[in-house]
């Protein structure tokens, strides 16, 4: 008897507070009915043993307490998956303007100020507090819900308020599907290409068709652009040629309604090649002065602001340009997956 | 426990769950108190875990379905249960969804004998 006393001190301890001595009695008085029987059928009373056995077979005072307690969740099926949902949205958010801020920071503080390792390795614990921040506002929603505090029609809406004409339009390219291109879409993609190569050939000597009339107070102004914008030009021109003549062996080989995925990645990956040019400008500069003798004590600080807004815009573009391919390797790997996954069904 | 065996586990333990409130609700259509509803379910076939019946008449007892009540019996102060009136309206209901899946099932079986050969219901 006093391992059942002990055992039901072990199950008091776990249960809620206000209901223990009840459920104690109750569980007391059954037990004991229980153990009575026993040594009635055995005519005397259970070894030490055989107590522990029986006790064993009840299991462990956590696992008896923890069914008495009403079902909990940290975040309930209910709103789990609306919870999934904002996860991956806040997560791909947080991905992107992690990545932008980070890259200006990079290119606009000083040399030593941060290092690219230094970013990388602060972005698991910057993720992390995002899903902890989410999960800690749901686990919140749940527990509201749950003793009934609020109602959220729209967390938890009746069933009889959902309706299939608010469905999104069907989307052949959902799903991993790629919508064939059309002869005309193909045509057009060359035609295009071929005058926006021929657009930026005549920039340099028409700047106006780049900057409009804005390009006469641009030529007025005391800057001028640093010499690696001349091979950043070429690169740029280089992608068109190589885009447009892609196009071209696709349109010829009849192979232009479903592109190879690989190639996109090819176009997403190319512009890196100017970006990267940009960014490892000696000295971060982008803009000279024209007249450097003259004008250098005069606008030494205007030129190091323009400077500075350049590399971040470059930077900037770098980011997104980072987060659009690493969305497309994604891509790309899940519809190798599901096609692997559905060949070998 | 292989794989199989434990899949095997949870589908059982899923189907019994639904079975074990219905059971608990029609033996408690005579009052008892905790340890008798056990065996004499046990009695039944349907042997259930202390762990999983005392607490299920616990919660069947919030929800309405059954009331209780401490007596003494045998020089021991024990806590009777017996079906409330909705717990009858309600046990009425289940056991009217229980009959229609238990005929449903039998149909689905009779139609497809050879895939069933080893099943009986």
């Amino acid at each position: 008897m006093e391992l059942l006393d002990r055992y039901l001190q072990a199950v008091r301890k776990h249960l809620p507070w206000q209901r223990q001595d009840d459920i104690i009695a109750e569980l007391r008085a059954n037990l004991e009915s229980q153990l009575e029987e026993k040594e009635g059928d055995l005519g005397r009373p259970l070894t030490q043993v055989e107590m522990e056995d029986w006790l064993k077979k009840l299991g462990s005072p956590l696992h008896m307490a923890a069914h008495y307690r009403p079902q909990q969740y940290l975040i309930g099926p209910t709103i789990f998956p609306i919870y999934l949902n904002v996860l991956k949205i806040a997560l791909t958010w947080a991905t992107v303007i992690y990545c932008i801020t980070r890259a200006v920071t990079l290119f606009t503080q000083t040399p030593h100020g941060i290092d690219l390792m230094e970013i990388l390795a602060q972005a698991p614990g910057f993720l992390f507090t995002v899903v902890a921040w989410v999960t800690l506002v749901f686990a919140v929603l749940e527990y509201l819900i749950a003793h009934q505090m609020v109602q959220i029609p729209a967390l938890c809406p009746p069933s009889g308020a959902w309706s299939p004409v608010g469905l999104p339009p069907f989307d052949p390219t959902a799903n991993g599907g790629v919508k064939p291109k059309s002869f005309a879409s193909a045509l057009a993609e060359i035609i295009f290409g071929f005058f926006w190569l021929v657009w930026l050939l005549l920039i340099p000597s028409h700047p106006y068709l780049l900057l409009g009339p804005g390009a006469h107070y641009v030529t007025a102004l005391p800057y001028k652009l640093a010499p690696i914008w001349v091979p950043v030009f070429w690169c740029l021109v280089g992608c068109g040629v190589l885009q447009l003549a892609w196009n071209l062996v696709e349109l010829a080989r009849q192979n232009w309604q479903r592109p190879h995925p690989a190639m996109r990645l090819v176009y997403q990956s190319v512009p890196f090649v100017p970006i990267i040019l940009l960014l490892t400008a000696r000295d971060h500069a982008l803009v000279l002065l024209k007249n450097q003798a003259a004008d250098q004590v005069r606008l030494a600080t205007s030129l190091d602001a323009v400077n500075k807004m350049a590399n971040m815009s470059v930077a900037s573009v770098c980011a997104v340009l980072v987060v659009v391919l690493a969305v497309g390797i994604v891509q790309w790997i899940l519809e190798i997956y599901r096609k692997r996954a559905a060949t070998s069904q | 426990m292989t794989i199989a065996e434990n899949l095997f586990e949870n589908l059982r333990l899923e189907l019994r769950r639904g079975c074990l409130t219905l059971a608990v609700l029609a033996q408690l259509r005579q009052e008892r108190y905790g340890y008798t509803l056990r065996k004499a379910l046990a009695d039944d076939g349907l042997a259930i875990d202390e762990s999983t019946l005392y607490p299920l008449l616990r919660r069947l007892e919030t929800q309405g379905l059954l009331a209780s009540e401490w007596r003494e019996e045998e020089k021991r102060n024990k806590r009777f249960y017996r079906l409330t009136p909705d717990g009858e309206q309600m046990l009425t209901k289940l056991l009217g969804e229980w009959n229609a899946i238990n005929a449903s099932v039998r149909a689905t079986l009779n139609a497809n004998p050879s895939e069933t050969s080893n099943t009986s219901l």
